[in-house]
């Protein structure tokens, strides 16, 4: 057969391919249910290889790790020890504090402090691939319970919602991904904002927009520094799981409305166990109005404010979450 | 072509990747087998069967991606096609050169697919990371290479100019 030939056979197969590809991406981008099944039952199928490999080279992982990044592990080491340290001196007064959001949560009925059922899950693996960075995969799936939306969560506070579901393994995406808008309240002052993870910033959680949300001039209105931040009982997630305490309060880039820095609770990068909320999800939330002159962070995606599932915005300038 | 032995190869390589690479990662970054594979199996088999083979590679990895089904898979054939179309006009005896080609292959394939990966929507692939992750990805590949052509010459067998020690005749 002729070179010129067998390249033409080649393209004809490629552009074949093309096609094939570009019909899975369609079908895939629509939601369509029976691709999600054949991918759920695909990564069940494989999921016994993967455990058994998985507990069988984690020692490698462990010594590539203790090799590669052992200045990380001794700077972790350090601050855990500083950490405990500041610990152990405000044992009391965090005794103190706990006592004061007790009856914070007893005077304002919150249904966190309720018992709610949950399902203890093991962190399988972190991330697979170069980027996807903030999602890990647990042991638990729809067999156990676990639905799409559920809220994750340690004794620390909120770890993030459990995005994709298989029968025996979740998909979890952590509360460090940016994309994800997670309403929240701030308990000291009982303001309602919207906010998610900065962006190359591990551990920090931003709140920059809301109803009724404090202009420059009010900053008298916004938390004092440390005060705890929670979810908001109209927000997606269970209400008044721990976020985080605020860190800082500072003027937005727009040099009229603020923005709250607050430090997470978890550090979502070194999960080993977590719980899944079992409660029933919420599709369509209150419609709240948002300040008109709310500034939207610059790498924050304006298309996310469009996202069904995210915020959906009215014609008349509302939003829900 | 051994359909059963492409089979075995391409399972063990997406284990490997879904589960040892997911801990193994070098200044952050997880070695791309899979891409790896579907470079030279595009570069051996030729741009016929190459992108084939390719294409299944990517759509068992789009399984345990976020992205939707299909993206790697079109990335990897097209790869795996430019792969096996331009290897026709080199030599296959030299392992230098073989690195070099893992490496561009490896470099387009992620490049291709946060590029792509944006133009469907997916937000925050392209950026200097992107070009860190391919740079680092491609590096890596460039050093694996030589340790695969074994492997590939057991999937592909003697009808691809290999011998039976893994020699191009």
């Amino acid at each position: 057969m002729a070179p010129a030939q067998r390249t033409g056979r080649a393209r004809h197969r490629l552009i074949l391919l093309t096609l094939v590809a570009i019909t899975l991406l369609t079908v895939d981008l629509r939601g369509f249910e029976a691709a999600r099944v054949a991918q759920g039952y695909v990564r069940d199928l494989l999921h016994p290889v993967n455990s058994l490999v998985s507990s069988i080279f984690s020692p490698v992982g462990d010594i590539w790790n203790s090799i590669f990044q052992y200045d990380d592990l001794e700077a972790e080491n350090a601050e855990l020890q500083q950490q405990l340290d500041a610990l152990s001196g405000a044992a009391i007064q965090a005794e103190a504090d706990n006592a004061a959001y007790r009856q914070l949560l007893d005077s304002l009925d919150l249904p966190y402090a309720l018992d709610l059922e949950t399902v203890a899950a093991r962190v399988e693996r972190g991330p697979v691939g170069n980027f996807a960075s903030d999602v890990v995969t647990i042991n638990k799936g729809n067999r156990h319970g676990l639905a799409e939306g559920m809220t994750v969560v340690t004794g620390a506070g909120l770890v993030g919602r459990v995005d994709r579901v298989d029968g025996v393994t979740s998909t979890v995406q952590l509360l460090s991904d940016p994309s994800l808008l997670v309403g929240v309240r701030l308990v000291s002052t009982n303001d309602v904002g919207l906010g998610h993870a900065v962006p190359g910033e591990p551990g920090v959680f931003i709140i920059n927009q809301g109803p009724n949300w404090p202009q420059i001039s009010e900053a008298e209105l916004l938390p004092e520094i440390g005060s705890a931040v929670v979810t908001d009982a109209d927000s997606r997630y269970t209400a008044d799981v721990p976020i985080g305490r605020v860190i800082e309060v500072r003027p937005a880039s727009d040099e009229l409305s603020l923005e709250v820095l607050v430090q997470l609770a978890n550090d979502v990068e070194d999960l080993a166990f977590v719980s899944v909320l079992i409660t029933e999800q919420r599709d369509e939330l209150p419609l709240l109005p948002v300040v008109p002159n709310t500034s939207v962070p610059l790498d924050l995606d304006p298309d996310l404010l469009n996202d069904p599932n995210s915020v959906e915005q009215g014609s008349d300038g509302e939003v829900s979450q | 072509m051994s359909t059963l032995r492409s089979a075995a190869l391409i399972l063990v390589a997406l284990v490997v990747q879904v589960t040892v690479f997911a801990d193994v990662r070098i200044s952050g970054v997880a070695p791309e087998l899979l891409v790896l594979l579907a470079v030279m199996l595009g570069y051996w088999a030729g741009p016929r069967r190459g992108p084939t083979v390719a294409f299944v590679i990517g759509l068992l990895w789009d399984v345990y991606l976020p992205t939707p089904l299909g993206l790697s898979a079109i990335v990897f054939a097209m790869v795996a096609f430019a792969v096996g179309t331009g290897g026709a006009e080199l030599f296959r005896d030299s392992r230098v050169q073989l690195a070099a080609i893992a490496a561009v292959g490896t470099f387009g394939a992620v490049a291709g697919y946060a590029l792509l990966g944006e133009v469907m929507g997916q937000r925050g692939l392209v950026d200097l990371e992107m070009l860190r992750v391919a740079l680092i990805a491609g590096l890596v590949n460039a050093l694996l290479a030589p340790m695969t052509r074994a492997l590939v010459a057991w999937v592909l067998g003697p009808a691809f100019g290999f011998s039976d020690a893994g020699d191009v005749r």
